[in-house]
């Protein structure tokens, strides 16, 4: 075989050829050029500017509601850097991941509030917490070691669910020593009154104190994570996920490293919950329930598995997203604007845009015509429509008075018109896409404005579905081969 | 003693319900060798779709057809309508991922419960539902075994879930589709090689093992058990405890898991602690999977290294 | 308790020795009462036709299977049942029949990763990066680098930073062997190492095997099909079938054994040669 010359970057050369995967993967549209320059720039920036952005919101204005996400959001990503290190490396799928938050929070909840009376230091319990939580989670590891990822999945998932069960029924626990029964946890209601945090004299009593600790503690996670990522338990882990035999043959004490990836996610996840408590100074069991667990981990997946600003981004959009839903009015500009930028993604050809929005517009306007017709009573356009977009849309949707009941036909109309469309050729979508998007707006409009949360989950849900099925690795997660 | 009666046959009548749902799982595993997380959904579903059909019938109160009329029809669009959605989950969400990552399907699982949970809110609505049985079946006739008695919704159960597990014993072990699931389970290649369909048959596993979610979701309701949908969660998670129990992939063992599990399960909430009752399917799910993870009629998996 | 090699008390302690190894599963007697031994610095290579149990013999050395009878003795310990980390830790590595490497993990990472063994930083090193830490990073990198140099330019350079399922079929298998190489083992379990090469890339990893223990003293196991590697790579050759040993010698010897014959080309082949 000749070598090729060091300066030569023909087409043709080895190094071309074996690198024409990344090239593939690169792109060239738009947003890859922006990527590029964005990659391009030193570490220091790409981390330093959103940190900056982070620090400063505060300083304008300082709204309490958005100090608040802010808070949230800080323990989301401490959360999700700690599924990252059971999931994102070792492929350990732990579905029980929440029961550590959970655990925690109670934790720090018994060690400082009126419910045992015991009102011990903020340091030194957050150290208790710690350490039990890890202890916890290192319990649950010890049978988990010899589950394969399904098995592990469900049990740890039966486990996440019992946990909450036995929180909500351990408010009259009979000791064999005691006469009375014993409120460990406070119920359904849980514990309230939690003490806030306070070091060395000073107290954390305001949402701007909890949102500038939580900027140090996940910087220093950040930091922490990135470094365990290149290091020797990282590979390992990693290595451990790819292939646990072979990993065993290359002196990788994989038992070993599974206990310990659920040791740190549980600490992790029990500082999250002590600080948890804490800020919200109560603790309550509903929190901890499914729909929490399965939010962290479209946060990890969207982003990426595995790959530490992909984890920071999904944690991001899966916090602030759901609060937009909140407010019909930026709902409804999200809802349209990811929509329109959905399409224009599929469809990559700006020729075909106009053309599947006007047909779009009219068959809006025909279905009113239809509906009219058929002579379904409905509302006015004052009646219904709120914000800046409302006399837009109230000319173009046609508002039923029976919404539920319309808006569940629609519902499941669209359901099973998208699920359809995923087995036709493109060129069938893009004729039934004017159709879809407006049944979709439709939906959204009579129906699912009127449910924030429940549309929250459905998109979830939906969205891990389609994730899975289109883009599995995430955002900036690489794709994988595997072999099975 | 007849307390003790009386628990056991609450035990076989639960019994006979979580068999039904160990069946799905098991089944769906020993085809695919991958546990659905959302099937738990589909006797939520099937639950919802059976009272619905009541209410559309007239009941409970003033039923149009004969008593035994409806409620058949209420299995059948429950079996029916859970098959169908079954299928379509598999189709859509699952089938894509067929060649990709083990975790792949799991996660794609998640997103299928979560949606099917809050689909059935957002179009049933929040209301917890519940069958009325007592106002279309006379709760007080029903046979007694000495000073056991057992209601008639009781027995229709038992015998309703041992007839269908009956069939579908029949149907894997004497018919064509049965021989096509048992091939694809062992290998699914092969299978392919042999001229089996392997789509299809996974289609029809799927159908099958939905449709007996389904008519287990009925069987709950009857028995007066709330409709809500949340009710899949802990019924998955404990029917897949009965399968593991009995050896997941073993027909028989999931409906003996089943059976086992519900008698535990009635008896520890008879004589020690109700709260307890939904310890007890985690705890077997613990100790078979740390002592004996083949469960009890289950083969030993070996793997080629 | 014959072996037929070099009696033990006339040669140093053999880097590897299995006494009267049985495994079964179920029915199926894989291992039948199998004693071999292998010196240091010795090429081992074991022969037999598909199913006579030369996998299942490198597992359990290996420890991935526990023997229903008999011992495994390294460099005279034994290490019978003694888990697959530990064994590796203990100095033996292995490549297996269907490539198992960590595929999407680069070329670097897959050799790094191997080195687990041989490090020591604990978590609270790497994150507060130690100097501990920071050595052991330097001295990884060396090593890739040295593991990766036997080589020769097949597996530098840009490709380091290749995933291992972009590599051809022929670097994967290199890459496997120089990720046992990483782990710091002194005896190498080469597990059909020139399966589907090319007659050049054949003469290749012979030679390899060959520098492998000319250079570096590793004791090599090989389970080979290919004759040509057979011939060119052994000190010694074993034939196995149906677990049982059933020749040992030069490979002069072995091939020309009327048993081996029998067992690969069937009854009546021996007479008729």
């Amino acid at each position: 075989m000749s070598t090729t010359p060091e300066d030569s970057r023909g087409i043709g050369t080895d190094e071309w050829v074996a690198q024409h995967g990344e090239r593939a993967q690169r792109g060239t549209g738009l947003y890859a050029r922006i990527g590029e320059a964005w990659m391009g720039l030193p570490s220091l920036v790409r981390w330093g500017i959103p940190l900056l952005l982070v620090v400063l919101v505060p300083f304008a204005g300082s709204n309490d509601y958005i100090l608040r996400i802010g808070i949230n959001l800080g323990l989301f990503l401490l959360l999700a850097l700690g599924l990252n290190l059971v999931v994102g490396y070792s492929g350990l799928l732990d579905l029980g991941f929440i029961a550590f938050y959970g655990f925690g929070a109670y934790a720090y909840a018994a060690l400082a509030s009126e419910q045992f009376g015991l009102h011990l230091p903020s340091l030194l319990a957050i150290v208790i917490v710690v350490v039990t939580t890890a202890a916890f989670g290192f319990t649950l590891g010890l049978p988990s070691r010899r589950l394969t990822g399904d098995y592990l999945a469900i049990a740890t998932l039966f486990f996440g669910q019992m946990f909450v069960v036995l929180m909500v029924s351990s408010d009259a626990v009979q000791f064999p020593w005691m006469d009375e029964p014993m409120d460990l946890t406070g119920g359904a209601n849980g514990i309230s009154n939690v003490d806030q945090l306070s070091v060395l004299g000073f107290t954390f009593d305001s949402n701007l104190s909890y949102y500038l600790l939580l900027i140090v503690l996940v910087v220093l996670a950040t930091v922490a994570t990135k470094r365990i990522h290149f290091s020797r338990h990282g590979l390992a882990w990693r290595s451990l996920g790819e292939d646990s035999l072979a990993a065993q043959h290359m002196t990788i004490p994989t038992v070993r490293l599974k206990l310990l990836a659920f040791t740190l996610g549980a600490g992790i996840a029990g500082l999250a919950g002590a600080i948890f408590a804490s800020v919200q100074q109560g603790v309550y069991p509903s929190t901890f329930e499914l729909p929490l667990l399965i939010t962290i981990y479209a946060a990890i997946i969207l982003g990426g598995l595995g790959s530490i600003p992909g984890v920071l981004l999904g944690a991001a959009i899966m916090t602030i997203l759901p609060e937009l839903l909140r407010f019909p009015e930026y709902s409804n500009w999200l809802f349209l604007v990811v929509l329109i930028l959905g399409t224009i993604m599929y469809l990559k050809s700006w020729k075909l845009v106009p053309a599947v929005f006007a047909g779009m517009i009219a068959i809006g306007f025909i279905a009113n015509v239809i509906f009219l017709a058929i002579g379904v009573p409905y509302l006015t356009t004052a009646e219904w429509a709120k914000g800046p977009l409302a006399p837009v849309l109230g000319s173009w949707i046609f508002m039923p008075e029976e919404r539920v009941l319309i808006g569940n036909i629609a519902f499941v109309a669209l359901v099973v018109a998208v699920a359809w469309m995923s087995l036709l050729t493109r060129r069938t979508t893009i004729i039934l896409l004017p159709f879809v998007l407006w049944l979709a707006i439709f939906t959204w409009e009579v129906r699912l404005m009127l449910e924030p949360s429940i549309t929250r989950q459905l998109l979830v849900g939906a969205l891990l579905v389609v994730l899975m099925a289109t883009r599995p690795q995430g955002i900036f997660g690489k794709p994988r081969v595997e072999v099975l | 003693m007849e307390y003790f009666g009386e628990q056991l046959v609450n035990g076989v009548v639960m019994g006979g319900v979580y068999a039904l749902i160990a069946l799905g799982y098991t089944l769906i595993y020993g085809v695919l060798q991958f546990l659905n997380l959302a099937h738990g959904e589909l006797y939520m579903m099937g639950a919802f779709f059976g009272f619905f059909t009541m209410t559309a019938l007239g009941g409970p109160s003033a039923s149009a057809v004969p008593v035994a009329v409806m409620i058949g029809i209420m299995f059948i669009v429950a079996m029916g309508g859970g098959a169908l959605l079954g299928v379509a989950v598999e189709r859509f969400a699952y089938r894509p991922l067929r060649n990709s990552s083990r975790l792949a399907p799991l996660i794609s699982a998640l997103g299928v419960s979560l949606f099917l949970q809050n689909a059935a809110l957002l179009l049933f609505g929040a209301r917890v539902r519940l069958y009325d049985t007592g106002q279309f079946i006379d709760l007080r006739s029903g046979i007694s075994i000495g000073r056991i008695r057992i209601d008639p919704t009781e027995m229709m159960v038992v015998i309703g879930a041992l007839l269908l597990m009956a069939g579908l014993w029949l149907m894997v072990n004497r018919t064509r589709l049965g021989r096509a699931m048992r091939a694809v389970a062992v290998d699914q290649d092969a299978a392919v090689m042999n001229g089996i369909d392997v789509d299809r048959t996974v289609v029809w596993t799927f159908a099958i093992a939905s449709g007996l979610a389904g008519a287990a979701g009925v069987m709950s309701g009857l028995l007066l058990y709330p409709v809500d949908q949340y009710m899949g969660v802990f019924a998955g998670l404990k029917g897949f405890s009965a399968a593991v129990l009995g050896g997941i992939g073993s027909i028989p063992g999931a409906m003996l898991g089943g059976f086992l599990l519900g008698i535990t399960e009635a008896l520890v909430t008879g004589y020690l602690n109700p709260t307890y009752a939904d310890f007890i399917a985690f705890l077997i799910l613990i100790l078979v999977l740390l002592i004996r993870p083949r469960g009890i009629l289950g083969r030993p998996a070996i793997a080629k290294v | 308790m014959m072996s037929g090699s070099p009696e033990s008390e006339s040669n140093p302690t053999p880097a590897l020795e299995l006494i009267d190894i049985t495994k079964r599963f179920g029915g199926l007697t894989s291992l039948d009462a199998l004693s071999l031994a292998v010196a240091p610095s010795e090429i081992l290579s074991v022969i037999g036709p598909n199913g006579a149990g030369k996998t299942t013999f490198f597992n359990v050395i290996t420890g991935v299977y526990t023997p229903d009878e008999g011992d495994v003795l390294l460099f005279g310990e034994s290490i019978r049942g003694v888990d697959p980390h530990k064994v590796a830790r203990r100095g033996v590595a292995r490549t297996f029949q269907n490539v198992r490497l960590f595929q999407n993990l680069t070329v670097r990472e897959n050799i790094t990763a191997a080195m687990y063994g041989r490090t020591n930083a604990s978590l609270f090193d790497i994150v507060f990066r130690t100097p501990r830490a920071r050595r052991e990073e330097r001295e990884n990198e060396e090593r890739v680098l040295d593991a990766l140099s036997f080589f020769g330019t097949r597996l530098q350079g840009y490709r380091l930073d290749q995933p291992a399922y972009s590599l051809s079929y022929a670097n994967r298998r290199r890459l496997e062997v120089a990720r046992a190489m990483a782990t710091g083992a002194s005896v190498l379990l080469l597990d059909e190492p020139a399966a589907g090469m090319n007659p050049k890339e054949t003469q290749e990893i012979t030679e390899i095997i060959g520098r492998l223990r000319d250079e570096r003293s590793y004791t090599i196991v090989v389970i080979e099909h290919d004759m040509h590697v057979v011939e060119g790579v052994s000190d010694r050759v074993i034939a196995l079938d149906h677990g049982v040993k059933i020749a040992e010698g030069s490979f002069e010897d072995v091939a020309t054994h009327p048993a081996v014959i029998e067992a690969y080309l069937g009854r009546g082949s021996a007479a008729r040669k």
